[in-house]
């Protein structure tokens, strides 16, 4: 028989138990040079596999076959199919023991489906990969950036939206996590859930790093938008915990951006448009230029809230010069979409031509309002018994308290504490 | 799985929702399918439940073949598009300017149906007092039939004046909370206290 045969029989008889299996990996780990070697081997070789059941050698077997150099677009739309059916039916069990090879196959996967220009096929495999190579909701895996990114060119927005869902807490490659982070922001925006594409975008242009890269400056242009579009505040300096390579750095390779948010906090529409359009070429090579215009858009909703905050009622035509509008009927169909979208509460008296504002009606009294707070709450417990973990755990690495240590000489509180050694040797 | 659209068509409620299958769902064996796939009634079902983004990104993949040979899908755009804009007459305009097959007949019917309730409860939340005309363009009907959609549900027509005054409804919202819930909020306070 030859080594290929040997090796389907050993796949056929060691897929059952834990201890069969690890066996059987470190066979198929052996066997990977003479496997690429071989030239008879065919995908019709995997017929004999059952990919439920033999998950972990299918995989090798796949990896192998698949991984080759460009490929006709028949042989390609081929490739595709097995991996999405492999993906689909794989024991998730069997593919943990050798997840980087099942992530290889996956991006291999998310290559090729983009080369047949139909992303739309990869979107349900990658998020099935994602929840089955993932060995925890908390960790980020290196396939998640893949999967929005499938998401985004497919337009798959809710899809992309449905990974988003989980709290990461664990990130094992930086660059995973500027690209998630990233993707997710855009996958927000698409889904005008400026809130949480402000928080994911925070955390690109916030995170450690050496130097600005590409990834950040991009998030950056976004944030800048998005702030403008969900607070309706801007300002230049970045928050205090960011990187002092993105403080000195980011604004100045943003400049019509930064134009853009200081033109938007002095709150005139007809100079917004001009900034707008002197650099609009700017902005449609970073394909933002849509983002820009919603933001523009945003601002004549913020001159009307301030409006609420100063008066009771007004007239649709003094609204309508308060904040450069045509004419009344136009400020009349601004604020009927401001209350359509629950941004205001207001009612219009077109008798009288007049807008009354009124309180928000919400009671926080009903029976959905406590379900809410419920969850919000669960949540925030969740959240803060992560971070006294994650507190306990740095309290007692070693480099930590070699820093502390260091940094403790120079405050000689007495002969009362005893110096913490600054080397601990295990 | 086209069949699963038309069941919706009959049912005509929220359970569309749930029987709509997003096409992503399809190809999760990874097979192209876009000439069969009934984008017209896709594109509708998206709009009855109020998400135009949906409609707006569905219309974005629709390969222009689609689009050029089959005007119908073309028709169903135009109603998401009026959406978008918040053009709100122009939607009952785009709903009646096309002759509407056999299969989707009963999809715009629903739709239209459901945008006109919408509408209402919108007008009765932002507007004190209305115009006839107003109103009529609003609810998509002539300025006769809206008065006497209106007035069925208590609100007055000052026909001198061609103004309409708005009759709020109440809405009941369940106040009533079972004790295990309040039993978890207490839980939640006492880990916060501590």
């Amino acid at each position: 028989m030859s080594s290929t045969e040997n090796l389907i029989t050993s796949i056929q008889g060691l897929s059952a138990s834990s201890g069969d299996l690890s066996a059987l990996h470190r066979i198929l780990k052996g066997a990977e040079e003479t496997l690429r070697a071989d030239s008879d081997l065919q995908l019709s070789t995997l017929d004999q596999l059952d990919p439920s059941k033999h998950s972990l050698g299918y995989l090798y077997l796949l990896d192998v076959l698949t991984c080759g150099g460009p490929m006709s677009k028949e042989k390609a739309s081929e490739v595709v199919l097995l991996i999405a059916r492999f993906i689909t039916s794989c024991d998730a069990e069997q593919i943990r023991l050798a997840s980087d090879k099942f992530v290889s196959l996956c991006k291999g996967f998310k290559d090729r489906v983009l080369e047949l220009e139909d992303p739309l096929r990869g979107v349900a495999p990658l998020l099935s990969a994602v929840r089955k190579v993932q060995v925890s909701t908390k960790r980020l895996t290196a396939l998640h950036p893949d999967c929005l990114q499938l998401c985004l060119q497919a337009k798959c927005y809710k899809a992309g939206f449905s990974i988003l869902s989980d709290d990461i807490l664990e990130v094992d490659q930086p660059r995973d996590f500027y690209l998630y982070c990233y993707y997710g922001g855009m996958i927000c925006i698409g889904q005008k859930k400026f809130q949480k594409a402000l928080e994911l975008l925070y955390n690109v242009v916030t995170a450690p790093m050496h130097s600005v890269n590409a990834i950040a400056l991009e998030a950056y242009k976004k944030y800048v938008l998005v702030t403008l579009i969900h607070s309706g505040q801007f300002s230049v300096s970045l928050p205090k915990c960011a990187s002092t390579a993105a403080q000195r750095h980011l604004k100045t390779w943003s400049i019509p951006y930064t134009e853009v948010g200081n033109c938007y906090n002095e709150g005139k529409i007809s100079e917004l448009q001009a900034v707008v359009v002197a650099h609009s070429s700017d902005f449609e090579k970073d394909n933002n230029l849509g983002l820009v215009k919603q933001a523009v858009s945003s601002l004549y909703k913020r001159n009307i809230l301030r409006l609420t905050q100063k008066y009771l009622t007004l007239s649709l035509q003094d609204i309508a010069n308060m904040v450069q509008l045509a004419n009344a009927k136009e400020a009349e169909m601004h604020v009927l979409q401001m209350i359509q979208d629950g941004q205001i509460h207001a009612l219009i008296n077109q008798k009288d031509g007049m807008v009354r504002f009124l309180e928000d009606p919400e009671q926080y009294k009903t029976s959905e309002m406590i379900e809410v707070m419920d969850s919000v709450i669960q949540r925030t417990i969740g959240l803060s018994k992560n971070l006294i973990a994650m507190d306990e755990s740095l309290s007692c690495d070693p480099l930590y308290l070699g820093k502390v240590g260091r940094e403790r000489q120079r405050y000689d509180f007495g002969e009362d504490f005893d110096t913490v050694p600054q080397k601990f040797s295990m | 799985m086209c069949f699963s659209y038309y069941l919706g068509l009959r049912q005509k409620s929220e359970e569309f929702k749930a029987s709509c299958l997003p096409p992503f769902q399809v190809t999760s064996e990874g097979i192209s399918f876009h000439d069969d796939w009934p984008y017209a009634i896709h594109l509708l079902g998206h709009l009855y439940v109020d998400d135009c983004d949906s409609a707006r990104f569905l219309w974005k993949t629709i390969p222009s073949s689609v689009k050029e040979s089959k005007p119908e899908v073309v028709a169903a755009w135009r109603i998401g598009q009026k959406l978008l804009t918040r053009d709100y007459a122009g939607v009952y305009e785009a709903i009646r300017g096309y002759d509407w097959s056999q299969e989707t007949k009963d999809m715009v019917a629903a739709f239209s149906d459901v945008y006109r309730k919408r509408m209402f409860q919108l007008l009765m939340s932002a507007y004190s007092t209305i115009t006839i005309r107003d109103l009529a363009l609003f609810l998509g009907m002539t300025e006769d039939d809206a008065t006497t959609y209106v007035v069925k549900n208590g609100w007055i027509v000052d026909t001198a004046s061609q103004m309409v005054t708005v009759k709020k409804q109440a809405v009941k919202r369940g106040q009533k909370v079972d004790s295990s819930k309040l039993q978890r909020l207490a839980e939640d306070v006492f880990h916060l206290e501590h």
